[in-house]
């Protein structure tokens, strides 16, 4: 398979999957849309062998796996900050009257948790935050080792 | 151990000349050594240092020794962090 025909297939793949969510979403069913989501990435993975014209050495590897230890490097310490927050919100920190021989408050007021919908969202914003991060390292690095770099030739 | 006079990249190559004198061009060397033309011309232009067994395969390529291809300026200090 040329490496044109590939991008095209992902393409199409990406395309099912959106259509996919969207029935999903209709019929109220995640699971479908998940286990979609998974097969997709598993035929784009076996797909990716049967490219012939994809050179990939030691230059393009080393760019993505220093692109990938940054995107973690940034990553946890943004994820870390987020669950220590939310940890923060599922804790209830006891609260001592500041005068003697007061009398405690009566209504203590519910622990504000975050609701389940609400996670799904900030999910999904963290994942952009990792991809935006790793394309964000992966043209520093590409650009840093010689991607763009022309010559006379 | 001689003093550090200047700042740059210690790894120097001549794969160019070699190149030149064997009348190649980047994307020929590039596809006999199983590269990317991109990766020659990092190598060239000093922006990309190959691994060991990436230098062995070019200076076996123009049948000379590793040193003849690549050499090692001790007198550079080397400034890449990464």
């Amino acid at each position: 398979m040329k490496k044109n025909t590939f991008y095209l297939f992902i393409g199409c793949i990406a395309l099912a999957l959106l259509a996919i969510f969207w029935y999903s979403v209709e019929i109220h069913n995640p699971l479908l849309i998940e286990v979609a989501f998974i097969l997709g990435i598993v035929i784009i993975y076996l797909t990716r062998r049967k490219v012939t014209d994809l050179i990939e050495d030691e230059r393009s590897a080393k760019i993505s796996e220093k692109a990938a230890m940054r995107t973690f490097q940034v990553f946890w310490v943004v994820f870390c900050a987020f669950s220590i927050g939310a940890v923060m919100q599922l804790l209830r920190v006891p609260s001592f009257p500041r005068v003697r021989n007061a009398e405690p408050p009566l209504n203590i007021l519910p622990l504000e948790i975050m609701p389940l919908k609400l996670m799904g969202y900030v999910q999904l914003g963290l994942l952009c935050l990792m991809i935006f991060l790793y394309v964000g390292f992966r043209f520093y690095y590409a650009r840093k080792y010689g991607d763009w770099e022309t010559d006379e030739e | 151990m001689p003093e550090n006079t200047g700042i740059g990249r210690p790894m120097k190559n001549k794969i160019k000349v070699f190149r030149a004198m064997h009348d190649m061009t980047q994307e020929d060397l590039a596809q006999t050594i199983g590269v990317t033309r991109q990766t020659i011309l990092a190598i060239e232009k000093g922006k990309y240092v190959p691994s060991l067994d990436l230098a062995f395969r070019i200076a076996r390529h123009f049948n000379v020794n590793i040193e003849e291809v690549f050499t090692y300026d001790e007198e550079v200090r080397f400034v890449e962090v990464d």
